[in-house]
């Protein structure tokens, strides 16, 4: 009882002094989705345009991006630019989880538009829409709701990946963690915490993925969904 | 003359779907296009709201022109209004904002002017009860009757129907060529490509009918 007692108030002190770097792991997931995402949208809808030159631009982005690992990304922005211009490492670290992130975005958009019938492109067009009108108010709307879930799916993947930036020396939970559990030695409780920590982030996220495929739900479109 | 369709050819791949067709339609009649699977009366009608792109000939369309360069073919889609097999309702707006929708966007209607010419359109076609319901919850013939209204809002001097009843069930089909009945009734300029021979018969001022891409 008494080693319970004192692994929980350990377990207590980890957590309310990791908690303290947890701002860092949200905004640097947050800032890479936002870049991934309008990164996801320009590439995704290059890759469908009728113009060769930017579809093969856009296929160009998708290769590169998805074909390296993020570790290397990170340290070439970092250090690999870092050269040639001055970096911040929230801002490297930001652009590398967000180009390597658009890359998947884009895919997962050009799917989600290629799911929606020709027939919404020619019933938009025939009432007078140019493409760019039909594209904003009747292909992305319903795309949306289609890539909601792989969508939340990049977003609790990008959340995770953000713990690779501390490479570069960015103190979010991870290189907190690491600190943490390289002073103490408590490497079991330091990482338990760590672990516990993105898992309330994950699930909280996927919670939140959930409540709004509710609410932007449409009755009798798509699957219904109950749970 | 309204539309004046001359030596049209359309083909896709190696498949002629039209060869050569002319044809001309005056303001307010009824033209009914009959012919076998595959004969080309679906293409012909897309022609006319350039949907499918013409390798040889041109339409004039209320004096816009659509031939190899499809350069007016905006213009030519403020002038026809179509309704299609499987209704290519808006799925995630509801019936009244799909009949608003390009009202607001295309014509640049306020919302308030949408909505009453919406709403009387959805009231002549018997869907005035229906309008914050999602297309998802409508019958065939009601998605449908939606769509019409849908065109009619654009105000369109031609109506284009491509086999607007085909996808209906048998019950269904009567309420969607009453609504069209109304309409040649009004004035309406109209192509329809149809298997309703009866409703051909009755509503009809021509029929044409067309066989492996050519008028017979």
């Amino acid at each position: 009882m008494t080693w319970f007692l004192e692994q929980s108030e350990i377990v207590t002190k980890i957590f309310y002094y990791l908690i303290q770097v947890v701002h860092w792991t949200i905004l640097i997931s947050a800032c890479a989705y936002a870049v991934a995402l309008m990164l996801g949208l320009v590439f995704g809808l290059g890759r469908i345009s009728q113009n060769k030159y930017i579809r093969a631009i856009s296929g160009a982005y998708i290769n590169v991006f998805r074909g390296i690992p993020l570790l290397v990304l990170i340290f070439f922005f970092y250090f690999g630019l870092g050269q040639l211009i001055n970096l911040d490492r929230f801002v490297a670290g930001v652009i590398a989880i967000g180009v390597c992130y658009g890359a998947y975005m884009a895919e997962i958009l050009r799917a989600g538009i290629l799911a929606i019938d020709y027939g919404q492109h020619e019933a938009a067009m025939s009432l007078g829409m140019t493409k760019w009108q039909t594209m904003r108010h009747i292909i992305l709307p319903q795309t949306f709701r289609i890539i909601m879930p792989p969508a939340g799916n990049e977003f609790i993947a990008c959340l995770k990946d953000s713990s690779l930036v501390m490479i570069i020396g960015l103190r979010e939970i991870t290189q907190a963690g690491r600190e943490y559990a390289n002073q103490s030695f408590l490497d079991f409780q330091t990482w338990f915490v760590v672990a516990l920590l993105y898992l309330i982030m994950t699930v909280t996220l996927s919670r939140i993925v959930k409540f709004l495929e509710k609410k932007y739900s449409v009755h009798g479109y798509g699957v219904k969904n109950d749970n | 003359m309204i539309i004046d369709i001359k030596n049209i050819s359309c083909r896709f791949g190696n498949v002629q779907a039209l060869h050569n067709v002319s044809l001309s339609v005056q303001a307010g009649e009824v033209v009914v296009i009959l012919g076998p699977s595959g004969s080309g009366k679906s293409t012909l009608l897309r022609c006319i709201n350039a949907l499918e792109e013409i390798q040889s000939g041109e339409i004039n369309v209320d004096g816009f022109l659509i031939d190899k360069e499809q350069s007016q073919m905006h213009d030519i889609r403020l002038e026809v209004g179509m309704v299609f097999q499987h209704f290519n309702l808006f799925p995630h707006l509801s019936v009244l904002e799909n009949v608003n929708i390009a009202q607001k966007i295309v014509r640049k209607r306020s919302l308030e002017e949408s909505e009453k010419n919406s709403i009387a359109l959805l009231n002549k076609v018997g869907m005035g009860d229906k309008l914050e319901v999602y297309p998802g919850q409508l019958s065939g013939g009601q998605k449908q009757r939606v769509a019409i209204s849908r065109a009619l809002a654009m105000n369109p001097k031609i109506m284009l129907f491509d086999e607007v009843t085909s996808a209906l069930d048998p019950e269904m089909i009567g309420e969607v060529l009453e609504v069209m009945k109304q309409l040649a009734k009004d004035g309406m300029t109209m192509l329809v490509v149809s298997h309703e021979i009866g409703f051909a018969k009755e509503v009809a001022d021509r029929i044409v009918f067309l066989d492996e891409g050519e008028v017979v």
